[in-house]
């Protein structure tokens, strides 16, 4: 099994911790892992804007980088759902469809390709789970409080089986941060108002710990929480997974 | 105004902006519990989708069939391309018989073309006969919202504006006695009506007839009471046979507001002895959306609200802030097909979390023609320099590894080392209530080198 | 005839190619509930009140007990001469029911999964009488409760105006404060015959 990690660009600058994380943490599922080195980003920040054309170089090099890969792995729901689902702009040779049907989120690979709920990791915190959209209702990674049928969440699965996490329920399960790229500046006010209400949900639910599939919405809340000074943390959820905290901090 | 400029301003209230937010969420609640509880629902919506999308694929046809029907009936049948042609027919049919006085039950196509100031300006009185209508009529606003058109107003607001109009007594904003007034108020004006207008919910093809619904009895009171009943509707409100209402309607109320159906689903299919029935069938460009391919099933819509109510920045931002007919993820969809540089704002005023598709009765990818619009104008419309030299900028960086390394390194070093002031200075729209990620001294790619480095 | 042509040229040209219109199987819907334990749910639910009768006799005192002291009556049944204070024979204007207090229609379709009831105007013999009186009263047969609204509608043959009527009237348009009683009836009560 040959399986690529693609770490998005903003993880890759701003969040390495994440990334590191997500290696160390397949490496210890004995999962052969290569991290090719010209990658950059997806695409999705030109292509959520409107700007869909000025996004095919970074689509191109992204297929360039992944294309003799089984499987390709990465931290994030929403880069995952963008490479699935708007990867139809470039023309569909077999690599860009192999792109296209093999790339993963972490915990979806987890779960159903290498088949684990328990990665041994111990994390003593109250835990509330953001789920985020694209990964939620794009790529399917949960069930949504929307839709009439089973209820079932990869995230939380691999988190009940972490040691000492607890994970809090929220009043509203499955509602957005308010991140959404560029709509974080474009919409300002309201952005800051969806992720204002985001954390007060997890603040009123007990939580310490706010952990999602996609740093780029806890990048939104964690910096109105440091602005706000709030009694909470935000970390990926390869982080925890990754974590042998024994006691509590 | 462009959507993020109203939205501002109506967050610059935040007490306003939890009550609003809650009181919708309180409506979506409600429509969780009910759906959750009909077996096979999803079916029920992939059925819904489908008996839509047929009927457009062959919506000629089924408009030919159900005018024959119609005028079988005795139902008088117009056609309108346009809001203009439609606001004509509509008052030369009440000139005709010398209406003067005219109720309305909720129609979102007269709002669309704009037909109370048309009717009014030729000296015709209109009343808007549903209690959230009459609301904002008497506010002199637009309704916020297609099924809860006064839902940006609280009760105490209400109180004031029937206190001031209806002559009311000071009540703290009780809803049962504003309900009673307002009951009283318009009972008169359902007695005293020349004609009703109502819109239409569902036109059936086979059978030429086509079902109102309301909780109010509204509909109902004028068009039972009044010698005329004008019915308007725009196409895509066709379906093919009678038993597919009973797959909408067990959709409709369920998504709207929670209930198994609305109180009155009342079918129209042959006026009263001595009474005139007419339907004015609009297109005002609904045609041209059916051209496009990637839009189209916006015509599926089924006007049930339920995507405002579960939209978090609708919530949020309030109807009149999409400074549309329709607000909210639909109408974000819809408007921009009437006027792309007016309404261009819309479709970026979300963030796709799709929400808006999930909760739909009838499947519309609403989050995916937001996406596709997006595409379009920015294309179409004229756009901030700053922002499409920055797409430009960042599409070139994307493709090249080593531009991209070195610039990082450059942003990196910026966030550690720059003091917060100058970080969160105004240009920086993020910083106003957030703050900045800490740049980190190392990236990914330089840990990994480091690593591998020291492996070998 | 306005732009009639016009339009439906236009749809010709944009519509596209032609899709399978679905089949409705309503199997995949049935619960196997107790239909009338299902429609005195939903009745309640949405506001109205269901009363058990073993006959139709019962209905006149039922109702005088249930709504004491009104003026003006008027029952669609067979036999309840002696309740109605109205005779249609005299109204010329629908305008004129202004003041019904109560209403008696039978119905012989109800749906259980939401409390509704088709009245059509082969039983009525004013179309506004459902909606302008103050009280509506329903008598059904136990029998004609239909599991969905897919079964409703296959019973449902031609008739000129038809209605579904799910409890009382109702309104939320003022702070979503649900109050009961808008523009038309301000009770419901559904007599089930067994």
């Amino acid at each position: 099994m040959k399986v690529g990690l693609f770490i998005p660009c903003y993880i890759n600058q701003l969040y390495p911790q994440v990334g590191i994380a997500t290696l160390e943490l397949l490496e210890r599922l004995k999962v052969e892992v290569v991290y090719p080195s010209g990658q950059t980003c997806c695409g999705q920040p030109m292509a959520n804007s409107g700007y869909e054309n000025e996004s095919e170089g970074a689509c191109k090099n992204f297929v360039e980088n992944f294309k003799n890969f089984d499987y390709i792995v990465t931290p994030s729901g929403s880069c995952a759902y963008h490479v699935k689902k708007h990867y139809d702009i470039i023309e569909q040779t077999p690599s860009v469809k192999n792109v296209r049907n093999n790339i993963y989120e972490l915990c979806d690979f987890i779960v159903n390709i290498l088949k684990i709920k328990n990665v041994g990791a111990t994390f003593p915190f109250k835990v509330g789970v953001h789920k985020s959209c694209h990964g939620l209702r794009g790529l399917r990674l949960g069930s949504c409080s929307e839709i009439v049928g089973d209820s079932y969440s990869y995230i939380e699965n691999l988190l009940q089986e972490v040691k000492g996490s607890q994970i809090m329920p929220l009043s509203r399960a499955d509602e957005c941060c308010g991140f959404g790229g560029t709509f974080a500046v474009t919409e300002e006010a309201v952005s800051v108002k969806m992720g204002k209400d985001k954390i007060k949900d997890h603040l009123d639910n007990g939580v310490e710990v706010i952990t999602a599939t996609d740093t780029s919405c806890l990048m939104h809340l964690e910096g109105l929480i440091n602005r706000n000074n709030q009694p909470l943390k935000v970390m990926h959820i390869a982080e925890i997974l990754n974590s042998q905290i024994a006691e509590t901090i | 105004m462009s959507h993020p400029k109203l939205a501002s301003i109506f967050n610059k209230d935040e007490q306003k902006v939890n009550w609003h937010d809650k009181a919708l969420w309180f409506v979506r609640h409600k429509r969780d519990l009910s759906v959750h509880q009909v077996k096979g629902w999803e079916t029920l919506r992939e059925l819904g989708h489908n008996i839509k999308a047929h009927t457009l694929s062959n919506l000629d046809n089924y408009l030919v069939e159900f005018e024959t029907n119609a005028l079988k009936n005795g139902i008088q049948v117009h056609w309108a391309a346009n809001a203009k042609e439609h606001n004509t027919i509509v008052h030369q049919i009440l000139e005709e018989h010398g209406a003067k006085k005219v109720v309305k039950s909720k129609s979102m196509l007269t709002e669309e073309c704009h037909l109370n100031p048309y009717l009014e300006d030729r000296g015709i009185e209109v009343i808007d006969t549903d209690l959230g209508e009459r609301i904002v009529q008497l506010a002199k606003e637009p309704p916020s919202h297609i099924v809860l058109p006064a839902i940006h107003k609280n009760r105490h607001e209400v109180d004031k504006l029937f206190q001031e109009h209806l002559h009311t007594k000071p009540c703290d904003g009780d809803p049962q006695y504003l309900t009673q007034e307002a009951r009283k108020h318009l009972r008169e004006k359902f007695i005293n009506a020349d004609a009703a207008i109502t819109g239409v919910n569902f036109a059936i093809a086979e059978t030429g007839g086509f079902v109102v619904c309301t909780n109010e009895g509204n509909a109902d009171m004028g068009t039972h009471l009044a010698p005329i009943h004008i019915a308007c509707m725009g196409f895509e409100k066709l379906i093919p046979k009678q038993e597919h209402l009973g797959v909408f309607l067990r959709l409709l109320a369920r998504s709207a507001t929670g209930q198994p159906i609305t109180t009155y689903s009342s079918h129209f299919k042959r006026p009263m002895n001595g009474n005139k029935m007419h339907i004015v069938i609009v297109d005002n460009g609904r045609a041209e959306q059916l051209g496009r391919p990637d839009f189209r099933k916006s015509l599926h819509c089924i006007r049930c609200g339920a995507c405002m109510n579960t939209c978090p920045i609708y919530r949020r931002s309030g109807g009149h802030s999409y400074d549309a007919t329709i607000p909210g993820p639909i109408g974000s969809i819809l408007s921009p097909g009437k006027d792309l540089t007016k309404h261009s704002s819309l479709p970026f005023a979300s963030t796709l979390c799709g929400s808006c598709s999930d909760v739909c009765p009838v499947k519309i990818d609403i989050h995916s023609q937001l996406y596709k619009w997006r595409q379009i104008i920015t294309k179409e419309t004229k756009q901030p320099f700053v922002k499409k030299k920055s797409m430009v900028f960042m599409g070139k960086l994307f493709s090249k590894p080593k531009q991209f390394e070195r610039i990082g390194k450059i942003g990196r070093w910026a966030l550690r080392s720059l003091p917060q002031s100058m970080i969160n200075a105004k240009p920086n729209v993020w910083g106003k209530s957030r703050d900045l990620p800490k740049g980190p001294k190392q990236s990914f790619d330089e840990w990994y080198r480091n690593r591998m480095k020291k492996s070998q | 005839m306005g732009s009639r042509t016009d339009i439906l040229n236009k749809i010709k040209a944009n519509k596209p190619d032609k899709l399978a219109l679905p089949t409705i199987d309503p199997y995949i819907f049935n619960e196997d509930l107790d239909l009338v334990k299902e429609f005195t749910k939903k009745v309640e639910v949405v506001g109205g009140n269901v009363y058990p009768i073993s006959s139709l006799d019962e209905v006149t005192l039922k109702i005088n007990t249930l709504l004491p002291n009104t003026h003006s009556n008027f029952s669609t049944l067979e036999n309840t001469t002696g309740f109605n204070t109205i005779s249609m024979d005299v109204i010329k204007r629908p305008h004129e029911l202004e003041d019904l207090d109560v209403l008696v229609l039978q119905s012989g379709l109800a749906v259980s999964e939401n409390g509704s009831i088709w009245v059509e105007d082969s039983v009525l013999p004013m179309r506004i009488l459902p909606f302008i009186t103050k009280h509506l009263v329903f008598v059904i047969d136990e029998r004609s409760i239909v599991p969905y609204m897919h079964q409703a509608y296959e019973k449902i043959n031609d008739f000129n105006f038809g209605v579904f009527i799910s409890g009382p009237s109702k309104t939320a348009d003022i702070e979503q404060s649900l109050v009961i009683g808008a523009h038309g009836a301000l009770s419901l009560s559904v007599f089930l015959l067994k």
